[in-house]
């Protein structure tokens, strides 16, 4: 049995690693999100452990969720799947709740594919409720490759198509670093008869004044309402208040994470995205500790036996940024259309 | 179908005489044709102008179980809403009686699980509404299901029903017999039911991400299909007089909520303050002569010519216009006007507002309609008010019945602002002018959330960004789009 702290590294969970299935799930499906995929990945661990007794399990799927985050360089999206995970559990063996240990862990083990389609149909039906933001004439302003948003628009686009005479507009901010995934959105965009045009980061300000409505994705929700996005999204939402613009958000309630960031520097991850060099490469280690990276957090050294590789800080490609509740006007949810406000609501009711 | 023998109505107060004589399906045509003439105008006289009328369809439908009734309610709501998009007022005590009835269902039925051991699960209304009509085939085709006693049941007592109008509507349909609320509290192979973030991993298969017939709506049930349905025959009646009296309660809610919300008007009104004030306004007025009775300060009033100037006049004076008559002025003409309650009242036109807001300490703002976001639907001026009021700095208060609340998210704020008669800018009169201009009269105006520091209802003082807690506690989810079918999932 595995104890909290040691790596779960045993003779039974040899044949299984959980982060292993992680990617692979996240790779066999590309529509699969990453709490999700952090759900199913726990799912598949419930299926190979034989813990027979409550706490055992729990424990189980406390220690691997921590390992499975403490191995992923951004773990924020991740956690919000696995803390659902965990609560849904105790709050099922709860002596006031009526449900017994193995019924639920028979539910779980048995509707894996479920959970997946409902979060797919969780994503139609937050289209189905945002495409009623994208009005006639209107010109909508996006970036990033969320399959929210495509899902989003492609529904207004189909609306268009079906005689809802839905005439709208794209401007999409390229981005250099992810060219691959912005060329396929364009694309598809286009492919559904959507006039796109195609910014750089740049020009985003520039763009503002023609743009009705901004709609993004989002990697995770946090308590206070804000949203953890790609990088550039803050800059966006800025620019957006600025110019008087809705920023609205399209993501799912499973994204919604207990975390309380204050400021872009306190996600509790490591970016490499502010790297100070100068031409002589022997900076002091005082200075380099200085000027190297963003702050950072210390790492969980606990599951990190001497031979492993720690994972890497996310560098610019895949790196997030925070942006906080005061620049979003809505959360279009599958839920219904929240303000910020209602997020730490929502996760007061799971954790409380 | 529209018989005009109950008389040409031409407000509110001949409309409820004559609701009780008329036959329903008349009336119900009659409310139709004056939110469409515009004779039932403005929140407060459309939203008691509803709930009377659903009172009557409550009472005059013989109906055995609560998935009629909710879709009889639906559809005369339905038709309310489209007579008049714009007074949000109607869709939201449709709302409300759909909510209150769905409560007393979800009451009725845990009352019964609890005295006996029934298991039995019904599928959430939700889905119950988009798929009615598979839902009729499996029932029909479950020959041991209970509800074909119900089926049977509700089309005989339909035929021999005389004082319903619904005639040939009634479909004998074999539903549940109960609905539950979108949350079931019932229990599902042992598995509970969790709150909405976990409809991801919960039990009970959601509306939207099931495939239609992977559970069937009957489930088990270990009572006898017939005691069942006499138990149904025996709680319908309790269950309308209770969906009555809860109507009841909302026509209650409705005439006391000015002096619920008055009742808060002494904690945000102080000593020798000068007050903003802006067209007239019942709830608006009487919070002023609340805190009269205890302090002296001073109101300015913006008289919002040319929609409501007259009024406005009136609330300040006391001088009734002639023009206004009827149910309306028999609460209005009774309140003393605020010259008389020793407040010192200064008049001004809406132009002067920015000039005089730098010597304002408060704005307090009625509404016609508040929105699920925080903004509000308010006389056409308002947003120059809140405007003008955050430019200096000084806090805007927003007085509002919780009945004016509406759940809808607005999409485009232009159309929720009506326009009005351009004659009362120039008159008709004037043929010359108007040959060569072009005249707007917008009735509302929008004020976005960021403009609004509080809000004062029947419940207390809320900040605008709690707005959507309140709607989420007054309305069900799955009624808030009752009227688009095509926006239910």
């Amino acid at each position: 049995m595995a104890s909290p702290g040691n790596i779960p590294q045993n003779e039974k969970s040899k044949s299984f690693d959980i982060v292993e299935t992680y990617h692979q799930l996240l790779k066999e499906d590309p529509d699969l999100t990453m709490p999700v995929a952090a759900i199913e990945a726990l799912i598949e661990l419930l299926v190979q452990s034989r813990a027979v007794t409550v706490y055992e399990t729990l424990d189980l799927v406390k220690t691997q969720s921590d390992y499975l985050k403490s191995r992923i360089p951004n773990s924020i999206s991740l956690s919000a799947g696995t803390d659902l995970f965990q609560r849904y559990m105790i709050s099922s063996l709860k002596p006031s709740s009526t449900g017994n240990f193995d019924t639920m862990r028979q539910h779980l083990l048995s509707n894996g594919r479920l959970f997946v389609s409902r979060a797919k149909a969780g994503r139609e039906k937050i289209a189905t409720y945002g495409r009623h933001f994208v009005r006639d004439g209107s010109v909508v302003l996006t970036h990033g490759g969320s399959r929210v948003v495509g899902a989003l628009l492609g529904k207004a686009a189909e609306a268009s198509k079906s005689g809802g005479n839905v005439r709208f507009k794209v401007i999409y901010v390229m981005n250099d670093a992810r060219s691959s995934e912005s060329k396929a959105v364009v694309s598809t965009l286009r492919a559904k008869g959507v006039p796109v045009a195609t910014i750089s980061e740049g020009a985003v300000g520039y763009a503002m004044g023609k743009v009705n409505l901004v709609i993004v994705g989002a990697e995770g929700v946090v308590e206070n309402g804000g949203i953890i996005s790609r990088l550039g999204t803050y800059q966006i939402a800025l620019l957006a208040k600025a110019a008087g613009k809705p920023f609205y958000v399209a993501a799912e309630s499973h994204k919604f994470v207990r975390l309380y960031p204050l400021g872009q520097y306190d996600l509790g991850i490591d970016q490499e995205v502010i790297v100070f060099k100068t031409d002589k490469e022997d900076l002091s280690s005082e200075e380099k500790k200085f000027a190297e990276r963003t702050p950072e957090i210390e790492e969980k050294k606990e599951y990190f036996a001497p031979g492993m590789d720690m994972p890497k800080p996310n560098t610019a490609v895949d790196a997030v940024d925070f942006t906080p509740p005061a620049l979003v006007s809505a959360l279009i949810t599958e839920e219904g259309v929240l303000t910020p406000s209602a997020v730490s609501e929502e996760l007061i009711s799971v954790w409380w | 179908m529209p018989s005009l023998q109950a008389g040409y109505a031409p407000n509110l107060g001949i409309f409820l005489k004559s609701l009780k004589t008329a036959p329903l399906e008349s009336s119900i045509e009659n409310l139709i044709s004056l939110l469409k003439r515009r004779q039932i105008r403005n929140s407060r006289p459309c939203a008691i102008a509803t709930a009377h009328l659903l009172l009557q369809v409550v009472a005059k439908f013989r109906w055995t179980d609560i998935g009629n009734l909710l879709e009889r309610i639906q559809e005369v709501g339905q038709r309310l809403v489209e007579a008049q998009p714009r007074e949000m007022v109607v869709g939201n005590i449709v709302r409300r009686v759909l909510g209150m009835i769905r409560d007393e269902a979800k009451e009725d039925r845990t009352e019964d699980a609890s005295d006996s051991t029934s298991t039995s699960q019904l599928g959430s209304p939700r889905r119950e509404r988009s798929e009615s009509g598979s839902f009729r085939t499996e029932g029909g085709a479950t020959s041991s299901s209970p509800l074909r006693f119900v089926s049977t049941d509700a089309s005989t007592l339909s035929e021999a029903s005389g004082d319903d109008v619904f005639g040939g509507r009634s479909q004998p349909t074999s539903r549940p017999p109960l609905l539950t609320s979108h949350t079931s509290y019932a229990v599902l192979n042992g598995v509970p039911v969790q709150q909405s973030m976990f409809n991801l991993l919960s039990a009970t298969p959601t509306p939207s991400s099931t495939p239609p017939h992977t559970s069937s709506p009957h489930g088990k049930s270990t009572i006898s299909a017939s005691s069942l349905a006499q138990r149904i025959v025996i709680t319908t009646r309790d269950l309308k007089a209770e969906v009555i009296s809860g109507i009841e309660e909302i026509i209650d809610e409705l005439d006391q909520v000015d002096d619920q919300i008055a009742a808060y008007a002494q904690e945000h009104i102080h000593s020798n303050e000068v007050i903003l004030i802006h067209s007239s306004s019942l709830s608006v007025q009487k919070f002023l002569l609340k805190a009269a009775e205890k302090r002296r300060f001073t109101v300015i009033v913006a008289e919002s010519y040319p929609n409501d100037h007259e009024a406005t006049h009136a609330a300040v004076t006391g001088k009734v216009s002639p023009d206004v008559e009827g149910d309306e002025m028999s609460t209005e003409t009774f309140l003393k006007p605020l010259s008389a309650a020793g407040i010192t009242v200064i008049l001004m036109t809406d132009a002067t507002i920015f000039a005089i807001m730098s010597r304002v300490n408060k704005v307090i703002l009625a509404t016609h309609a508040v929105i699920a976001n925080g903004g509000l639907i308010a006389a056409a001026g308002a947003r120059i008010i809140a405007k003008a009021a955050k430019v200096h700095r000084t806090p805007v208060i927003v007085v509002s019945g919780v009945y004016k609340l509406s759940p809808e998210y607005p999409f485009e704020f232009e159309s929720l602002i009506e326009y009005g008669d351009p004659g009362n800018i120039i008159g008709y009169g004037e043929g010359a002018l108007v040959d060569h201009l072009e005249v707007d009269n917008p009735v509302y105006d929008y004020v976005p959330p960021d403009l609004v520091d509080l809000y004062i209802t029947n419940l207390g003082a809320h900040a605008p960004s709690y707005l959507y807690r309140i709607v989420a506690d007054h309305y069900k989810p799955e009624d808030i789009n009752f009227h688009k079918p095509e926006l239910q999932f």
